[in-house]
């Protein structure tokens, strides 16, 4: 086995969960038996994500962010660590970030812009049917068990 | 937290996978040579793609066909520096363990816990300790009760595997994530829950 290339592009939890639903993967309880696309493990992983800010974020809403990012001079690990985390306060952001006072970081700046761009994060104790959008236009969500 | 890479192996389709579209089968057997395993590249989690199938050929004696694939797949592979949110699994006099889920070999060694800090045995539990952290007239435990704890990775290693174990040595991880939970915004969720959202009232 050989690696072609070890790193072919860095993926937020927000695209990784787009690709198991793709597939198939939803929050239905009879879908583990029931899928054959999305395996055991890989279920593991959507559950995961599923709690996390990911499962609210759209298509549309993680790339206007990282585009808007561009004009804080954030480095890309960075955007990558906000888009996954979508912090919510001051002391949220900074530990994702590397010496902001010393790069002159406007950190209010991209909690308005995290505010104003990123879906809220979802709420632990009941998942609200309308706040799990993650349709790109004109795809549909497959939240049905494959059979 | 995931990454792509981009991969080319030679791959076996048994024979009873052959009545099966050339891609199906290749992805079968591609499930199940990489899926869920550690790679020096991070913990395989899911088959992104196949780019090219070449081959096709049956070696001499082998009912198989071999077919040689190139394709991408969706590893975890923090870096170091990301923050990730976890859940506590377990603590011990060394430190604590955390767990993604899919992954649980998150350990935050003791020097690694905000200071100052004491380590008590957890009454719950008798065989674990439990970390409590000590900050102006306030303790803040770490256990099973914490939503959410946040870390920052510190460093990712592969231990080689092992020749010989103890009988009651901890099940062989082939990939272990050390994080740290001393800074702004890491450690529990709860405790960075009396900071207000943008405005700043409390340092």
């Amino acid at each position: 086995m050989t690696s072609v290339k070890a790193n072919a592009g860095a993926l937020t939890n927000f695209e990784v969960l787009d690709l198991l639903n793709s597939r198939g993967a939803s929050k239905d309880t009879t879908r583990v038996i029931a899928s054959e696309t999305v395996s055991r493990s890989e279920y593991k992983v959507y559950d995961y994500l599923m709690e996390t800010a990911a499962s609210t974020q759209t298509r549309d809403s993680v790339t206007k962010f990282s585009d808007k990012c561009k004009g804080f001079k954030l480095a890309k690990a960075e955007i990558l660590n906000i888009i996954n985390l979508r912090p919510s306060s001051d002391v949220e952001l900074t530990p994702i970030l590397e010496k902001p006072d010393e790069r002159e970081i406007d950190i209010e700046g991209i909690l308005a812009l995290v505010q104003e761009l990123l879906p809220p994060l979802p709420t632990v104790e009941a998942h609200k049917e309308n706040e799990q959008e993650e349709t790109e236009d004109g795809e549909q969500p497959n939240m049905e068990t494959s059979v | 937290m995931f990454c792509l890479s981009e991969l080319e192996d030679t791959v076996r389709v048994p024979p009873s996978d052959l009545n099966l579209p050339l891609e199906v089968a290749i992805k079968k057997a591609l499930q199940k040579l990489f899926l869920d395993k550690v790679l020096s590249i991070g913990l395989c989690v899911s088959i992104y793609g196949i780019k090219s199938i070449e081959g096709g050929f049956v070696l001499p004696g082998d009912g198989a066909a071999t077919y040689k694939v190139v394709f991408r797949i969706v590893v975890f592979r923090p870096f170091v520096g990301e923050v990730i949110a976890a859940k506590f699994k377990e603590s011990d006099s060394n430190g604590l363990r955390l767990t993604l889920g899919f992954f649980e070999d998150v350990y935050v060694p003791a020097p690694l816990i905000p200071t100052p800090n004491r380590c008590e045995p957890d009454p719950y539990n008798r065989n674990q300790m439990r970390w409590v952290w000590k900050y102006g007239d306030d303790e803040f435990i770490i256990d099973d009760s914490c939503q959410q704890i946040k870390f920052r990775v510190e460093n990712i290693s592969y231990p080689p595997v092992p020749t010989e174990r103890a009988e009651d040595a901890k099940p062989f991880a082939p990939m272990v994530v050390t994080g740290t939970i001393d800074d702004d915004g890491l450690g529990p969720v709860s405790w960075w829950e009396a900071c207000a959202p943008i405005s700043d009232d409390e340092d």
